[in-house]
């Protein structure tokens, strides 16, 4: 492994899925994002988003292709992943501390580690700001704060990659705005490999280094546009010159891809 | 506010218990003869009895149903979740279950006694009989009905079979496992009356059939009290265990 491949971050290579014989649901496609790199996907529906993040976690058994994360086969499980699904994923019979502890036990089994877990807990649950739903059970909770806890329990895992599949997009564009606002917080506290689906353009340009659109069918390969308004401040995105152009120049990709 | 919503409850059903008291007061007077005693007499009766001779009649019915229950649970737990979880075995056991299901298995009273006496082991077989095949068709179709997604989570950071079985797969057919519980207990504990005919000197089914044929009226209705007790404490039981388990399910 030569010493430049420790930093590399996540790279895809040639990844070709297909669930039954026939067609690939997605690929060939390749991506590289770099050591706590955040990139955006965006793609209509259907695409293929939510089976190339389930490749990348491990959770489809066959694919053609590399994933590698740091030079390293991202299912050597070396590379701890924090997934945040579609459907939120919560265990409906577990109270939302008990859903973090849940995951945590896994990274860190063992009577000794407890107190580490439960400081996780505190902590995330306080950075997603619901310390005070700690007691609830999931099925007593807005989709708001449920998605709150699913991304406290990402955070709180500490993982190297953290996959993001459409996390706010059932959400209120209230609700919306500042969870975007608060996961980029937590983010930068604490950066993390992360690709961040979405099917939202404004939601893509405010929260990815780099935009990644993916074609209908996820046949071509996918195209990679830098994204200037990522280093302004947050508060400023929204009214800013560049994000207008932005919104402009994906649009038009998207219109020249679907 | 849940305090005051309870005691209302216990309170309809004292009303409720009353109110079956004074139609029975009303008919036993209206009919006038001993196969209908008056509620006084029959409660006298279950004073005479004594503790003693109560709860060993009380307790054998008692320890048939849980022993059967729990043996039923545990087999039907075990088929349905290896039926819930893999295609091949789901694949193999699905006629079986499908076509032994339909079966009346109250008929197979005869077949069982033949078989394994008259002893408890066949009191106890046919509880577990009545009770399995709903137990393992609840349980695979709960642990079917659990989404994929729940698993995801878990699945991506390594988590053992064992851990997900325990946290996921289990949690998640519970639900259904006391529903289905609550449902066939009617069964049972009418199988169980059944049983306790022949072959023994304990249990409720002996006691009520056993006043009868000594024309002790009274006494046979203070039995038929008796094992509706039974029956309610099996399903406070339930309750309780719902309380416990499912209060995920009221928030
Ligand atoms: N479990 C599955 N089995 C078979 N086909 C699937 C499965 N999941 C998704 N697909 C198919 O793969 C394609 C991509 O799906 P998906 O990755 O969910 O798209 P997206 O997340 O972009 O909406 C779709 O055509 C979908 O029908
Ligand atoms: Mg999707």
């Amino acid at each position: 492994m030569s010493s430049s491949s420790r930093n590399d971050g996540l790279r895809i290579q040639g990844l070709t899925i297909s669930y039954a014989e026939g067609a690939p649901a997605l690929g060939p496609a390749s991506l590289h994002i770099p050591e706590h790199g955040i990139y955006t996907l965006i793609g209509p529906s259907g695409c293929g988003k939510s089976t190339l993040l389930r490749a990348v976690a491990g959770l489809l058994p066959g694919f053609v292709g590399d994933i590698t994360y740091n030079g390293q086969s991202v299912h050597g499980r070396k590379a701890l992943i924090g997934l945040v699904p579609q459907s939120y994923g919560l265990l409906p019979w577990k109270t939302v501390a008990a859903n973090l502890r849940t995951a945590l036990a896994v990274i860190l089994p063992g009577r000794k580690r407890k107190e580490e877990r439960e400081a996780r807990i505190s902590r995330w649950l306080e950075a997603m700001d619901i310390a005070d739903l700690a007691g609830r059970y999931p099925l007593s909770l807005s989709g708001g704060q449920q998605q709150r806890v699913a991304v406290a329990r990402a955070f709180a895992l500490l993982p190297e990659i953290m996959l993001l599949d459409e996390p706010f997009s059932a959400l209120d564009a209230m609700t919306r705005e500042t969870l975007q606002r608060l996961f980029l917080e937590n983010w930068r506290t604490r950066p993390v490999t992360a690709l961040f689906v979405t099917h939202d353009v404004e939601e893509a340009i405010l929260l990815g280094e780099k935009i990644v659109v993916m074609a209908p069918g996820g046949r071509r390969e996918l195209d990679i546009i830098d994204n200037p308004v990522f280093s302004l401040k947050h508060e400023d995105k929204r009214s800013s010159a560049e994000f207008f152009e932005q919104t402009k120049r994906i649009r038009k990709v998207m219109r020249e891809q679907w | 506010m849940v305090k005051t919503t309870r005691y209302h409850y216990i309170l309809r059903i004292l009303l409720v218990f009353l109110g079956i008291n004074a139609v029975w007061y009303a008919a036993a007077l209206l009919i006038d003869m001993p196969i209908l005693p008056r509620p006084s007499a029959v409660y006298e009766s279950l004073l005479r009895l004594g503790y003693a001779e109560m709860w060993l009649n009380v307790g054998y019915s008692l320890y048939r149903v849980f022993a059967g229950m729990l043996l039923a649970l545990a087999l039907g737990l075990l088929i349905g979740l290896l039926m819930g979880r893999s295609a091949f075995w789901n694949r193999l056991l699905d006629p079986v279950v499908y076509l032994t299901y339909p079966v009346p298995k109250i008929a197979l009273l005869p077949v069982v006694m033949l078989f394994f006496g008259l002893g408890e082991v066949s009191k106890i077989l046919m509880i577990v009989l009545i009770l399995i095949f709903q137990i393992i068709i609840s349980v695979r179709d709960g642990v079917k009905a659990i989404p994929g997604t729940a698993y995801e989570v878990l699945s991506s950071i390594g988590a053992t079979a064992l851990h997900k079985f325990w946290h996921v797969t289990l949690p998640g057919a519970l639900a259904v496992i006391l529903s289905t519980i609550r449902i066939s207990l009617g069964t049972a504990i009418s199988v169980l009356f059944f049983t306790e005919i022949y072959g023994t000197e304990h249990g409720m089914g002996f006691f009520i059939m056993d006043a009868w044929q000594r024309l002790d009226y009274p006494g046979m209705y203070a039995g038929i009290l008796l094992f509706s007790l039974v029956g309610f404490i099996l399903f406070l039981l339930v309750d309780a265990l719902d309380g416990i388990f499912m209060k995920w399910r009221r928030y």
